[in-house]
């Protein structure tokens, strides 16, 4: 165990402890629906139509997650993912395209008032959301650290990465780590490692991935479980549940807005 | 003639141009990569800073365009003005007839 946990200074420790947070807690939902309830939870908080939310996600089937502004045919084998049913999909922030099995990855993301960041860059605003997350790592006995601008990395290499985006007075943060790779799969999806397009190609999955399973013997569950623990413990955390108006929303922006070529495929 | 250059922030994100010269100018400009952009509905904002320049640019010029354009409304994160021009600049020494070129 790593006795001391010191990665917020009071000031920012009250600023998270200043809300009242509601958990979303982990349900299996198609990559679609994923991308789209980030939109409509944040706008939601943004209105104040619901507290600052952390929501662990959950994966019915594996996907790719394209980050807004990459261009799909630099980062994606489309052949590859079709031949194995892996769909693409791409998210409302920008940053990189990761690889999602449904027991590989553990992702979740935190909606909140921008005032909870005022002051600050945009690089520290990543360090403030991912610092809880890097101090329950640490107390699982994982040597993670948070490396600017937005990776939660390792003596072994990186574990995730976030990505956030603001919505009309709210700031979405999301995290994606590995918790277990399937390598040999994952290059036949993204283009990392392969032949690319382009000569000079760089993706930024080429970064060498560290996968928690790797470094720690505690199923994925129990990783989330300590996160939510220790969220708890420190801020607070007040279970809830999506209400079926947000659902609704979300799946009928996931067919009209997040399915159509248009969003996935706008840069080609 | 079609062209294409990245340039990778050190300790930040890749970002890369995408396109064509006509008549000296640079046509069908596409910004894509992992870097971010806050507002994100601001990347024509930035595919606009170079559509229609000359190629005559140097790497100042073309960083001057693109910070113009963000001016205060938008801004580059894990990149820059400075990564995005290296990239048009590095585009230039690399471009190739497409595949399809009749030859014109």
């Amino acid at each position: 165990m790593v006795a001391e946990i010191s990665s917020l200074a009071p000031e920012e420790l009250a600023r998270w402890r200043a809300l009242p947070w509601k958990l979303l807690p982990a349900v299996p939902r198609p990559p679609l629906l994923n991308m789209a309830l980030d939109e409509v939870l944040v706008e939601h908080v943004g209105a104040g139509k619901r507290q600052p939310t952390l929501r662990i996600w959950g994966w019915s089937a594996p996907c790719v997650v394209l980050g807004r502004f990459q261009s799909v045919r630099n980062e994606v084998d489309e052949e590859g993912a079709a031949r194995h049913g892996i769909e693409i999909v791409r998210r409302i922030s920008g940053g990189g395209a990761m690889f999602i099995e449904p027991q590989g990855a553990i992702t979740w993301s935190l909606y909140a008032p921008l005032s909870m960041v005022t002051g600050m860059t945009f690089a520290e605003s990543y360090r403030f959301f991912d610092a809880w997350v890097v101090d329950a790592l640490r107390e699982l006995g994982i040597d993670a650290w948070y490396a600017p601008l937005n990776d939660i990395t390792s003596a072994a290499g990186k574990i995730g990465g976030a990505a956030q985006a603001r919505r009309g007075g709210a700031v979405l943060h999301h995290t994606t780590m590995a918790y277990d790779m399937n390598l040999p799969l994952m290059l036949e999806v993204l283009r990392t490692g392969q032949e690319k397009l382009s000569d000079k190609g760089v993706t930024s999955a080429d970064k060498r991935v560290a996968p928690l399973r790797l470094q720690t013997n505690l199923p994925r569950e129990a990783i989330i479980d300590h996160m939510v623990q220790q969220f708890r413990g420190r801020f607070g955390l007040e279970e809830d549940a999506l209400d079926p108006d947000e659902i609704a929303e979300a799946e009928q922006r996931a067919r009209e807005r997040f399915a159509i070529a248009a969003w996935t495929h706008y840069l080609p | 003639m079609s062209c294409r250059g990245e340039f990778k922030t050190p300790g930040g994100k890749l970002i890369a141009v995408d396109f064509d010269v006509v008549d000296g100018e640079l046509r069908n400009v596409v910004v894509t990569g992992d870097f971010f952009l806050y507002p994100e509905e601001a990347l024509p904002i930035l595919t606009g800073a170079l559509e229609d320049s000359p190629i005559t640019l140097d790497e100042a010029g073309y960083t001057a365009r693109v910070r113009t354009a963000l001016d205060s409304s938008a801004e580059l994160v894990g990149s820059s003005p400075e990564a995005l021009a290296s990239a048009v600049i590095r585009a230039l020494g690399a471009c190739q007839e497409p595949e399809q070129s009749d030859g014109g």
